[in-house]
């Protein structure tokens, strides 16, 4: 048997990587390809999303007795609204230019899929240390993965990473990648090449299991 | 429905004895008189487009074949044709890359990553084309004059020349110092006017339609609803003013795409009432667009548009699914 | 007039929430694989999002602004919108067993379609839709439902091209959702040519 701090480095594991929301569970599509195009945007979503991932998930946790059954998806919702709420507030106080061109989809992590479907497959079975550990790597994972994705689209699309240049002068931006199309065409690419490897990760595993049986 | 065939069968009536590669040959063929006129009317850049973009097309479908095991088809030359088409929605003059990008994206993500010939629900040369064109449009817009415009001048990038399409938008929404009689009918037939390399000469493009329509390579129901929509939408909104109807109809990209890129078998539907849906879609989506939204031609993203609608045009057209339209208004 | 011509074209072609803005990505990827559950999908959508483009604009507009409560839109907007999807499935339930049995799997769905959200949100901020213009309740109500129309355009046309895809020799690593991102990417392409579609129409400035 596991020990306890084992489950909860596991769970934690299994959120950044084995579950990766953007790769593996295919959840919060709509913020993954809508604020990519430059990586300093991808960061910020990803952790404003974390931070409430963390605390809807520990706190619904907390809650799990108390809320009945019946009512449980608008209380759900109620609690994850409030974090949004305060989420959106702050980053409009300390964090304006972020919060500009973030624009929209910061109320609406709200209906951000993870934090629901984490809420109702985890949280609301789970006790609250392991709740926060899944919402934590769930979320860093979420950042992590959108992070690489508006790195790619930052780069092609003005060929810059967090703003410095990386492109030759000569280079010139491919402006489609900032654009809708370019945000979906990558995202396949980029799932396509997660797949692969994993696929092979995958063969070398169970090549290596028969090696050593 | 036979959908893995439609790469060979264009329809039913040639359908046992043609085959991908022959179909293609004749597409080429066709499409020759227009590559030849683009050299004539726009000099080496032209065949420097063209070269690029064909050997960017094959060479990019053989590696991916090799690279992914699978049976190497570029014997069927279906690259070349994509790699044609490509280059003639490329403005002459334009950087070589223009056309290798696009040639890669145009056979590896909308082809093969679909599974390659007949698999394709969009058009690959178009595709590509609206890539370069929303990603470069400064370079992609960039319409060299033609040898003969602009005899006298330095060469032929010192002068990017307002084409007949810009004109004739003038004309049509009644702008100031704007005339019919600035756009010459014989200088579009004969394709003397500032464009993208292979979409100019309209009698080569209209010759090649109509030997592709005799061959039955291609159905005469897209090009003829497509270009009949077209003209009886500017008659409508002109009154009645032929000579600009005539002007549009042979200016931009009209002829090209309606009878060599709206006919793509596998981004057409397979019904004939289908056809007529879908080149009428065509041509309102075009004149639409041509008139009205900021990109000057709408050729490409109007066939595009409805080659998104083809799966359900053919779905809804096809007899057993009769009356199902109304359900979705 | 004018503002239902522009809010017809605009939500449906040239700002298609899906295919020009990503909204309701999640439910546009899961919901597609077949025609006729992408249209009945469409179907619920459009009830809903036209209903709560109403509630919205009246909670806004004689709860909130009333109260000076604004900052608490989302949380209010939000809980609207999953009350409604609640009581308009136990409603069909009991009026329309029929009509609860075709649109019944996907309501509970909706609640996290951001698209709802999105045109809630959208409907009541000044110039969102029109420059300087804050659209009134019919106009919202038109707005939400015309949103609601492109969502099941777009959801219907990738439903089309997924299911024709289906009998094709696409290879196995591109099934299911890398597959879809593409295709919805090309997709996209075709929709870029309206832009400007508008200021073309001389509908707006």
């Amino acid at each position: 048997m596991a020990d306890r701090k084992n489950t909860v480095t596991r769970t934690f594991l299994n959120g950044l990587i084995t579950e990766n929301p953007t790769f593996t569970l295919m959840l919060g599509m709509c913020p993954t390809l809508g604020v990519t195009t430059a990586a300093s945007n991808g960061i910020g979503m990803g952790l404003a999303t974390t931070f409430v991932l963390v605390c809807s998930n520990l706190f619904i946790s907390l809650l799990r007795k108390i809320i009945p059954d019946k009512v449980r998806i608008p209380a759900y919702i109620v609690i994850i609204a409030s974090f949004v709420t305060m989420v959106d507030l702050f980053m409009k106080a300390y964090l304006p230019d972020l919060s500009k061109s973030l624009g929209s989809y910061i109320p609406l992590i709200v209906v951000n899929c993870i934090i629901f479907a984490r809420a109702e497959s985890f949280a609301a079975k789970n006790g609250p240390v392991q709740s926060l550990a899944d919402g934590l790597g769930m979320g860093l994972g979420f950042t992590a993965s959108i992070t690489l994705l508006s790195i790619v689209r930052e780069l092609f699309g003005s060929g810059t990473i967090f703003g410095a240049q990386i492109m030759p002068e000569s280079y010139q931006p491919m402006d489609i990648m900032n654009k809708v199309p370019g945000g979906f065409i990558t995202l396949g690419l980029m799932m396509i090449l997660v797949n692969a490897i994993k696929k092979i990760i995958g063969k070398r595993r169970a090549a290596r299991k028969e090696a050593l049986a | 429905m036979q959908i893995k065939n439609i790469a060979i069968t264009p329809s039913p009536h040639v359908r046992s004895s043609v085959s991908t590669r022959r179909l293609m040959q004749e597409v080429c063929l066709a499409l020759a008189p227009a590559g030849i006129a683009s050299v004539i009317l726009f000099g080496a850049p032209a065949a420097v487009i063209i070269a690029a973009s064909v050997i960017t097309c094959v060479l990019a479908e053989y590696l991916y074949q090799r690279l992914m095991k699978q049976k190497v088809t570029v014997g069927d030359w279906s690259a070349v044709v994509t790699g044609l088409l490509l280059a003639y929605n490329i403005p002459a003059g334009a950087p070589v890359w223009i056309p290798i990008v696009g040639g890669i994206f145009a056979i590896i993500i909308v082809k093969q990553l679909f599974g390659g010939i007949g698999s394709n629900f969009m058009n690959p040369a178009l595709t590509a084309r609206a890539v370069l064109f929303v990603s470069w449009n400064a370079i992609m817009i960039k319409y060299p004059q033609t040898v003969f415009l602009a005899k006298g001048r330095v060469g032929l990038d010192a002068v990017s020349g307002a084409t007949p399409l810009a004109e004739l938008g003038k004309v049509f929404t009644g702008a100031e110092g704007a005339s019919l009689s600035n756009v010459s009918l014989l200088d579009l037939l004969l394709g003397n006017c500032a464009g993208v390399l292979g979409e100019t000469c309209k009698i080569a493009l209209i010759l090649g339609g109509v030997y592709l329509i005799v061959r039955k390579v291609i159905d005469w129901r897209i090009p003829v609803s497509m270009i009949g929509t077209v003209a009886v939408m500017y008659l409508l909104t002109s009154g009645f003013n032929l000579g600009l109807t005539a002007r549009e109809l042979l200016s931009g990209g009209l002829m090209l795409g309606a009878f060599f890129m709206a006919t793509d078998y596998c981004t057409s539907p397979q019904t004939n009432k289908g056809r007529l849906i879908f080149g009428a879609g065509c041509g309102l989506l075009l004149f639409v667009i041509r008139a009205y939204a900021s990109y000057p031609e709408g050729c490409s993203f109007a066939i595009l548009f409805m080659n998104v609608c083809t799966p359900l045009i053919d779905r809804w057209t096809a007899p057993r699914y009769f009356g199902e339209v109304r359900k979705h208004g | 007039m004018n503002t239902f011509l522009v809010i017809l074209i605009g939500q449906i072609l040239i700002n298609n929430y899906v295919m020009c803005q990503f909204y309701g990505i999640c439910p546009f990827l899961g919901v597609s694989k077949k025609v006729d559950t992408a249209l009945g999908m469409g179907m619920a959508v459009t009830f809903v999002i036209t209903l709560a483009s109403f509630i919205t604009w009246l909670v806004q507009n004689f709860i909130l602004v009333p109260l000076e409560l604004e900052y608490l839109q989302t949380i209010a907007f939000i809980l609207v919108i999953a009350v409604l999807v609640q009581v308009v499935e136990n409603a069909l339930k009991k009026l329309s067993p029929s009509l609860y049995q075709a649109l019944g799997v996907y309501l509970p769905l909706i609640t996290t379609n951001c698209v709802v959200l999105a045109v809630a949100q959208k409907n009541v901020t000044e110039g969102a839709i029109m420059d300087g213009q804050t659209l009134g309740l019919l106009a919202s109500t038109f707005c939400g439902f015309c949103a609601a129309i492109g969502f099941t355009l777009a959801l219907v046309l990738l439903a089309g091209i997924r299911e024709r895809m289906e009998q094709s020799n696409m290879p196995k690593w591109m099934e299911g959702f890398p597959g879809a991102l593409i295709m919805a990417g090309l997709m996209a392409i075709a929709f870029m040519g309206f832009g400007g579609l508008l200021q073309g129409l001389h509908l707006v400035g």
